[in-house]
Parts: structure tokens; sequence; C-alpha cells
């Protein structure tokens, strides 16, 4: 009797889950599906083959996938290649605290994708993917000018307090600061603009609201101090590396395909101005799946003077770069590249690079769907973040657990302090 | 004084353009748009972003796109690099008395955004005929055979050819017109999901086939004594199924398709070929959620039953295999090898490969706009058909002038103008 177990049934979504199949007769050619609805309804779904052994079961630790959305051994393929039914929409779950994803998974003994009938699984189970971990807390934030949320993992504390910053997308995406939190940081998710009554779009980027931010969470009883980490994506990571510029309470900043010189509002800090570096829109191109790529705009500018960088050098705290080397949002290598010699120059050793050949610009939490593109808002292009869908999984499996070492390591006094 | 010249405005399909803009402030950077409304009124669109010289033109013969849906010196690249509105639809020209109408839009500024809230500076329109003047298109209903005629103008006669498509079914009769367009008398013929035909492929019957190149030979205006049959994906494995069997068959282009009977059986008067399978549970996705149906298909050569395989030495004519090497439907390239290694053993020389690298499952005539997956209605799903743009573009250009110098050089004619 055919039987499907997955453990654990409910976990962090950056946690793997175990596939096993039971009870099949040797060498029997199973199909396994996993499906969830967004909180959009659409529906998300991948599908795998596998050769039950000769004793009749299958695992997916162990096993290879024959075919569907990804080939070989993968124990974690049906999470990361999960598809959208309405092509090019990314995966984004909004609320993080009171519900998980559940991610429907069937064994089917029939390749139901092309008889087109609705079939009975052999055996099915459902999944419970949580972005937070029982007991963290989320604090809605609104003092001041400042607008976001703070997780707060469970305890007493203190814990190390991180920044989180997401890219041009605006609003507030808190997924990943609900994770940091379920790992032990104090997160802080700071929304920018598009959100509340933050402005649409910024004029420019005022460093003292991030500022303000930093000493927001620095104040909180239960952050450590005396300084604070950054984990930060894009736009976000532009952001960062101004601040990490310019507040010396940025003590570890993780910068994830982020510009390093300003695109395409000036940067300002108590009068100090940073102007946007020119570009030629001309050089967007279009691929063969009608997505743009814009990674080329700054490749007259930047890409053949390295005076763009901002001043990097002047940072005090540390730094992690994440680059997709398939990201075709921005072009990261070239710009982390020159970030880093810049560094060199000036003597300074403060930095780390995680760089991924066929990861793309959207790197997640492991076991996130790649997603090829997307658009920002309705009736804007749709973007190419570049990417392959196996390398890309691989890359978030990995710089998951080396943000998070990254982070512990400099935020925390020593390494006795167990969390 | 602002201007946009295409010549010539109205041609074939298969015909190249020549588009110049003119009267632009020198070194201008401008935008040149191209937009068709498909018969269901489905958008395609293209653009790309060119550099005036100091004279304020842009020749696209010369001038190098900087950047939009191609890069680099494309002079057809608008046409080319057509992308639809919503993703997974491909174009295709269902009423061939009529044009597909292209408008040409020059703006002169970098317009990224598909909708322009301004007015272009010059405008154009391009009309792209798959019928020539002077070619007659005949509904064919005879006996079981259900198609259409496509006859060049004059007395004939003509070399007569079979069009056939793949799994698409239907009636499909562009490149049927555009054939006919140079010369030869071209019988685009449906075989399941047309009119009585069968509504579904559940088997090849080459009876049927049979009766429409015999329709074909009897024409008044075709000439004797052999017709020739290109056919696409299914089309080209049952093109080759004619070749093997068929002595009215003497030339045969087979694209993408297979040398194996594949998925149906054929039957042919009291011979019945059991067909070999793919198997599906290692199709794979595509990024896209496109589904790629090639595999490796070494394990299942090695499996099968040897009557599968196309008995291909039985061919009286010659036989041009084309082949997209980055086929995301099947793996052409190895069933046209597998065909021409079996002709050699068999000291036949009647047989020619041209492969593609870059190329993918869908080459047609050129400057067919480069699809890379559509949506097919029967599996609930769009299928890909893999390919990189220019290079699959070449392809269809160089395919073209070899499929037409393969036909006139191996059906019988009689002085007819070629």
């Amino acid at each position: 009797m055919a039987k499907l177990i997955a453990t654990p049934l409910s976990a962090l979504v950056d946690e793997p889950v175990h596939i096993r199949v039971t009870g099949l007769a040797p060498s029997q050619i199973v199909f396994l599906e996993a499906s969830l609805k967004d909180e959009r309804g659409i529906l998300f779904s991948s599908q795998a083959s596998y050769r039950a052994s000769e004793v009749g079961d299958v695992d997916l630790e162990r096993d290879s996938s024959l075919g569907g959305d990804y080939v070989g051994v993968h124990p974690m393929g049906l999470f990361w290649s999960l598809k959208p039914e309405k092509p090019f929409s990314r995966l984004a779950k909004r609320d993080v605290i009171d519900s998980p994803y559940r991610v429907h998974l069937k064994l089917q003994d029939q390749y139901s994708l092309l008889t087109g009938v609705d079939i009975s699984p052999l055996d099915s189970l459902i999944l419970e993917r949580w972005y937070v971990a029982p007991d963290v807390t989320r604090i809605q934030v609104k003092e001041g000018r400042l607008r976001g949320a703070l997780f707060l993992p469970p305890g007493e504390g203190p814990f190390p307090g991180v920044v989180d910053l997401f890219g041009a997308t605006g609003g507030l995406t808190e997924f990943r600061a609900s994770l940091l939190a379920s790992h032990g940081f104090a997160s802080f998710a700071l929304a920018y603009m598009g959100y509340d009554d933050l402005p649409p779009q910024l004029e420019r980027v005022d460093l003292e609201y991030f500022e303000e931010a930093v000493e927001f969470l620095l104040r909180h009883p239960k952050v450590l101090g005396p300084g604070v980490g950054l984990v930060s994506t894009c736009f976000g990571a532009e952001i960062g590396l101004s601040m990490a510029i310019n507040l010396k309470q940025i003590t570890a900043a993780v910068l994830i395909n982020g510009p390093t010189f300003v695109t395409t509002v000036p940067h300002v800090y108590h009068g100090q101005v940073n102007q946007p570096v020119p570009y030629n829109i001309e050089f967007v191109t279009t691929n063969s799946l009608g997505l743009t790529e814009f990674y080329k705009v700054h490749e007259e500018t930047v890409g053949k003077d390295s005076k763009y960088c901002l001043p990097i050098e002047k940072a005090q705290g540390q730094f992690l770069f994440v680059v997709g080397e398939d990201d075709k949002n921005q072009n990261s290598k070239v710009h982390v590249d020159q970030a880093i010699a810049q560094l060199t120059r000036s003597g300074k050793k403060n930095w780390m690079l995680l760089s991924y050949p066929g990861a793309g610009h959207v790197i997640e939490p492991p076991y996130a769907p790649l997603c090829p593109g997307s658009r920002m808002r309705f009736l804007a292009p749709y973007l190419s973040w570049g990417g392959e869908v196996l390398p890309h999984a691989a890359a978030q499996e990995h710089c998951w657990r080396e943000i998070q070492k990254f982070l512990k390591k400099h935020l925390l006094p020593d390494l006795s302090c167990q969390l | 004084m602002f201007q946009l010249i295409a010549t010539p405005s109205n041609a074939l399909a298969d015909e190249p353009v020549s588009i110049r803009a003119t009267g632009l402030p020198p070194s201008q950077i401008v935008t040149i748009k191209a937009t068709l409304k498909d018969e269901k009124e489905n958008l395609f669109q293209s653009k790309a972003f060119y550099q005036a010289n100091n004279a304020g033109e842009v020749d696209l013969e010369q001038a190098s796109a900087l950047g939009g849906d191609y890069v680099g010196v494309h002079p057809m690249g608008l046409f080319w690099s057509l992308k639809p509105r919503r993703v997974f639809q491909r174009l295709i020209k269902k009423d061939v008395n009529s044009p597909f109408c292209i408008t040409l839009d020059l703006y002169d500024s970098v317009c990224l955004a598909d909708s322009v809230p301004t007015l272009p500076k010059a405008s154009q329109i391009v009309q792209r005929w798959f019928v020539g003047p002077g070619v007659q298109r005949e509904q064919i209903r005879e006996g079981r055979v259900r198609g259409t005629l496509f006859l060049p103008s004059g007395e004939g006669p003509f070399p007569g050819i079979i069009d056939l498509f793949g799994k698409i079914g239907g009636l499909i009769e562009f490149r049927a017109g555009l054939l006919a367009s140079h010369g030869f008398a071209v019988l685009a013929l449906a075989y399941f999901a047309y009119e009585d035909l069968p509504g579904k492929l559940v088997e090849k019957d080459l009876d049927y086939f049979e009766e429409a190149a015999n329709f074909l030979l009897a024409h008044p205006k075709i000439q004797q004594p052999g017709i020739g049959v290109i056919g696409v994906c299914k089309g080209a494995e049952i093109a080759l199924a004619m070749a093997c069997y068929l002595k009215q068959v003497v030339a045969t282009v087979w694209i993408n398709g297979s040398s194996l009977i594949l998925d149906f059986p054929l039957r042919y008067r009291d011979l019945v070929v059991t067909p070999a399978q793919m198997a599906l549970e290692h199709s794979q996705v595509h990024v896209s959620g496109a589904m790629r149906f090639r595999y490796n298909i070494d394990d299942l050569w090695s499996k099968l039953n040897p009557q599968s395989i196309l008995p291909v030495e039985k061919a009286q004519g010659r036989i041009l295999f084309i082949v997209g090497e980055n086929d995301g439907c099947v793996d052409s390239k190895i069933h046209a090898q597998r065909a021409m290694e079996r002709l050699r053993s068999h000291r036949r020389s009647n047989g020619r490969m041209l492969s593609y690298p870059g190329a993918g499952h869908l080459i047609e005539p050129p400057y067919s706009p480069f699809c890379f997956a559509s949506w097919n209605n029967e599996l609930g799903n769009a299928v890909l058909w893999g390919g990189d743009p220019a290079a699959h573009t070449a392809a269809q250009e160089h395919s073209w002038r070899e499929i037409r110098k393969f036909f006139r050089q191996h059906l019988p004619h009689s002085g007819s103008k070629l």
C-alpha cells in the first residue's frame, strides 16, 4: 500500500523536509507533485518522476528524479522548482505571522499533467511552511518617521540587531526579517517608500532616516549593541552601502546584488550629497521570454571607470557581498569587484565575497522558487532577474547559512555566546 | 523632417525589407517600433534603439541596434523579434488571402514602455503576404483528401509538393502559399482535427497520404512522375514514412521530426508498424513553465522494436534533413543522424543533413517571429520550442534557400519559371 512520508510536516520555510515513499512495486515509476496557492490565489506547482527501488521505496535524499521540474538528486527540488500557473508571478509571502504556506504533496502513478483528468492520488500530505518560529513576536513600528515591523526572538535577549532592507519594489517585505528573528536576531524590516504615509517614490535617499532606524533599534531594550547588522538587497543594498559608509553603528553589512554607486536618486547625509551616476537606458534589452534586462545600463560609465564607486573604504564595519553572477538586472559581479578593488587599494580587509555562478538577482532564503522575471507594478515591463534553476537554488542554501554565520561572528561579543 | 522609409512596403513575407530613418538630429538616440495585430487581435511588438549618424540617418542594413529586442546589425530584426503581449502566443497566419500589416513607428527618444504617451515622429505600414500575385488558391475536397492547393500563375505543369505541419492539427497554409509563390504547386494537406477528418491523431494512415500524392500527380498542372513532401515535427515523420513507402515521392524535406514511428502506429495497406513510445516521465519543465519534451533517447533507441525504425533505405527519392540543434521538443539531431547512418550502412547516398546550432524546433520561412514556447490547448500547458533568437533566424534564412534549391534540383520540371 503506497505511502507518502514527509518530515517534518510543519517547519520553518528554510528547513529541509525529508520526503520518502514506501509500499510501491519494485521499479515502479511514480510522480510526486507539490502545489500551493499564494495569498493572491495563484497556484504554484511542481512535479518530478522517480523509479522505486527493488524494495519498492523512493527516498528523495538518495534517489535521482528522472524528469519533471528538476532532474537528479534534489531532496528539496519540489519546493525550489515550484512554478506559477500565471507565468512570471513571484512567490512572496506577505503575512508572515499568522499563516504558513500550505504545500500539498501528492503521489501519483500516472502522468496527470497530460491526461487533463483529475486522478485521485495514491497518497497525499499537507506540509506547513512557516516564516516565523513559535513565539517570535512582531511589533508594528510607527515611531517618528520610521515605518516597518520589528521581529523579536522569544526570550529576554538581548539579541543582535539587524536592519533588513529590500529593493525598489517599495512597500514592506517582512519574510526575511521574520526568518532572521527565528534564528535569534532582533530584525527590523524597514520600509522607506510606498508604504503607509511614506512617499510612493523617493526623490532622494535621506540617510538620516536610516540613521534614525539604526538608533531606534539600538535603543530597544532587547537589542544587543553597540552596533547592528544590515541585510539588504538591490536598491536596499545601495542604501545599505551608504549606511555602512556613513554610520559607524553598522558593524556588519550584507549586500546582496546591490549597486556600489548611486543609481537613481541622490544620497544625502547632513548636507553631503552623492549624485546618481549617468546611465544609458538605450542599453536595456528584452530577452526571448519577453523579460527586460537592465544590467547593461551602466556599461559606459561604471563599466569603464571605477571612480563612481561610493567611498567604501570609509566604512568601519565588515562587508559580506553576495553576488549572483547571472544577475540580469544589475551587473553585480563587475560592480562588487570594483568595490573590493577599492577596499584592497586602501589596504582594507574587512570584506568577504560569495560569488555564485548561475545565480540570479533574487537571492532569497533557501528553497524559494527561482523567479525568472516579474513586474514591480501593473503596466511596467517584466524585469528579467536571471539565474538558472539548479545553481540558484544551491546559492540560496549556501549563502543563507553564511549570512547568519557572518552576522553572528561580528555582532556577538564572542562565539561562546549561544543563541 | 523626420522620415521612416521601408522598402518594399508590400511584399512576400519571406522577402527582406530595407528600413531607413532620416531627418534626425545628428547622434540622436531613436526608437523604432514594430506592431502587428494578428487575426484574433493579439498584439505583437518589437523595438530597437539606434543612434543616428552625423547625417541624422539610421540605416538598418548598417546600423547596430544598441538595445531593445535585439542588439547588433539585424536589418530584419524588428520582424523576427516581434513578441506577443501575452506570453506563449505564437504568430501564425491563418487566412492567406490577406497580408499581415506591420506598423513601423519612429520615436526621437528611447521608449522603453510598451504603450508610449507621445505620438511617433514618423510611421510606415508594411504588408507581408503569404501568397504572391497570380497564385491561385483552391480548396480541395476530393475523396478523403482535405486541404488547399496553391498553383503558381501560368500554364505549368509545375513541380508538385505536399506540405505537412505537425501536432498542431487543422490546416496551416502559409508555407504552402509561399512555396507556390516561388513556382511550386503545393498542397497544404490536413490529416486530423479538420473538417471530417479524425478529431485526434490516433494513427498515421499512409493510404490517406498516398491518395493525396496521387491526387496531385493526376492534376493537369502538376509535373509527373513524382512529387515532393515537406513536413515539420509530426509532419516530418509522416513525410519520411511517405518517402520510404511511396514511390510517388521523389524529394522529401524533413524538419525537426522523428525517424522512428512514434506514439501512434503507422498503417499502409496490410502493414501495421507499432510505434515506439516516448517516456513522459523524462520530459522536463522549463523555468517559464513550458514543457520540454526532448530528452536523451539513447535508451529508448536501444530498447525499441527495430520495426519501429523507418526503413529509409527503401526511399527512392532524395531526403533533406533539417535540424535545429536546440530543439526543445525533440532531439531531431539524433533522429536525423541515425537515419543518415542507416542510409550509409545500406550504401545509399540520397540523404543530406543541414544541422543548425542554436536553432529551435519551429524552423519556418525567414523573418517569422522567434517563438520560444507556445500554448497547447490539448495539453493545457505551454510547449517549449527552444532556440536562440539570432541563430534561429539565421537558420530560417539559410534553410529556406536550401529547401527551394533542393526542390528545384530534385523535382521534375519542364521549363516553368522558378
